[in-house]
């Protein structure tokens, strides 16, 4: 039976022209030479000249284990060049923000979905995350999303935002007036005012479901730079 | 040349499918076609009565799809209009006794017989819905300027584009002066909910009722409105270009204009 539980004394990957070898070092240097020693010696003539590199995975020190390990492997095997990994550094705040505001999006890969044209009566659109429709959603019609909604043209069907239970989700459209909008678990019937002047959105404020003007209670208009969602 | 099949529907009922059928039909006759109306209706017929023609039936539509007769044996020729022709529906039957692809095969066998052939279909979404588009090349989908029909339109208009049809809107029955004083939608409102092409928009008539229930053709009374918007949407389906819309208007109102304007009333 394989144990998951602690990691092997030795472990070795293939690696660019070499090999890079794992050592848990809470193992005694013994038990970690004899490993290596069963494992190139099954490699045989693959560990020729082979570049090989020394990894303590998550521990820290073991600077001289690494150090005698490197001298024995250079004395019993014909390798090529024995290194240590290299040290992760971890990037400076000021620099992550800098990559966030001109990169992030580059590498940004989205579940948006995004249709153009009418959604007439009778059809139902299912979104996993976002939902972005650029047309009018006729009566009758039903948007499903597990994120925001955003309709740029009149909203007058069903619409569920936020699908299952994430409340934090919004509704939006230039001409807002659903028959009835639920975000997360939060339902309201639509108003009988029909569609307002401006674009407005619905947003749960205090377990209800508050809707407001676009232009005047934006709610990222306080974000500092975009983020890719 | 093969003839054209014209669906028309409204998922609605009673929003005038069988008077625009049979008016445009008939008016496509006069344009000088030669026109089938299919009353696809099964179980409730009733486009023979409005034409009048109900002492005339012997075979109908499903002995035709069943092959119990020829088209020819079904197809009644109207008492006025000589290249105008109807098959009727069957009264007893329901409509679950005809198939797709039996209603397929006779619809290829009505245009190489006739230029126009009109398919009136009845009121829903289901299977008799299903036969009477499955051969059309056009649709009309026609509509009041109600709420409820609006909505039921708008989901015909979606399943026609899944069967790749583009469809042409009536309005129908359309009140100017509720119009105006707000009660009904207008039929800038309905077009712009459906936005589909518009074939032509007719207002609400009393000579459509008089005209069902004695069997004459609305389009030879030159002086009912309704008749005459159907006529124009004939000549539109017929091809001809830069037939004017008439948007229908409040005449009571326009007149108390006029009168002022004259200084004939105050």
């Amino acid at each position: 039976m394989i144990n998951f539980e602690t990691a092997a004394p030795v472990k070795l990957k293939g690696f660019g022209k070499g090999f890079w070898i794992t050592l848990n070092p809470s193992h005694p240097e013994e038990v970690l030479i004899s490993e290596i020693e069963k494992l190139f010696k099954k490699l045989k003539h693959l560990a020729v000249n082979a570049d090989v590199v020394l990894d303590v995975g998550d521990a820290k020190g073991h600077e001289d284990l690494i150090q005698r390990i490197k001298l024995y492997l250079n004395n019993h095997f014909d390798l090529g060049v024995i290194s240590t990994s290299p040290i992760k550094r971890s990037i400076p705040t000021e620099r992550i923000r800098q990559r966030d505001l001109s990169k992030e999006w580059n590498q940004h890969r989205s579940d948006v979905l995004m249709l153009r044209g009418r959604v007439r009566s009778g059809q139902k659109i299912n979104a996993k995350k976002h939902l972005v429709i650029t047309g009018d959603v006729n009566p009758g019609a039903e948007l499903i999303a597990g994120g925001d909604v955003i309709v740029l043209g009149k909203l007058s069907g069903k619409v569920h935002a936020g699908f299952p239970d994430k409340e934090d989700a919004i509704v939006f459209a230039l001409g807002f007036n659903p028959s009835h909008v639920k975000i997360g678990s939060i339902s309201a019937s639509g108003s009988e005012d029909g569609v307002g002047s401006s674009p407005e959105f619905a947003s749960v404020e205090k377990n209800k479901i508050i809707v407001r003007d676009y232009m005047k209670a934006s709610p990222f208009r306080r974000m500092p730079w975009p983020e890719a969602i | 040349m093969e003839g054209k099949i014209i669906v028309v529907t409204s998922g609605k009922g009673g929003v005038g499918k069988t008077t625009a059928t049979s008016s445009i039909g008939a008016a496509l006759a006069l344009e000088g076609n030669r026109v089938a109306i299919v009353d696809m209706d099964i179980g409730l017929r009733n486009l023979d009565v409005v034409m009048g023609l109900e002492n005339r039936i012997v075979f109908n539509i499903v002995d035709v799809v069943l092959g119990r007769c020829k088209i020819e044996q079904a197809a009644i020729r109207d008492r006025r209009i000589d290249n105008l022709f109807l098959i009727p529906a069957s009264q007893s039957d329901n409509k679950d006794v005809l198939t797709t692809a039996g209603v397929e095969r006779v619809a290829k066998e009505l245009v190489k017989q006739f230029d126009y052939v009109i398919m009136d279909s009845p009121a829903g979404i289901e299977r008799g819905f299903e036969n009477s588009i499955v051969g059309a090349s056009e649709a009309l989908v026609v509509c009041t300027p109600d709420v409820s029909a609006v909505r039921d339109a708008d989901r015909v208009i979606g399943i026609l584009y899944s069967r790749s049809l583009t469809p042409k809107l009536v309005v129908n029955r359309i009140e100017p002066a509720r119009v105006k004083r707000g009660e009904m939608l207008s039929h800038e409102d309905v077009m712009e909910v459906l936005s589909i092409e518009l074939a032509g928009l007719v207002p609400m008539d009393d000579k459509v009722l008089i005209s069902s229930n004695t069997g004459t053709p609305l389009v030879l009374q030159n002086d009912s409105k309704a008749g005459q918007a159907f006529k124009r949407i004939a000549r539109r389906l017929n091809g001809e270009e830069d037939v004017p819309f008439e948007v229908p208007v409040d005449r009571s109102s326009m007149w108390s204009k006029i009168s002022k304007t004259f200084g004939l009333t105050q």
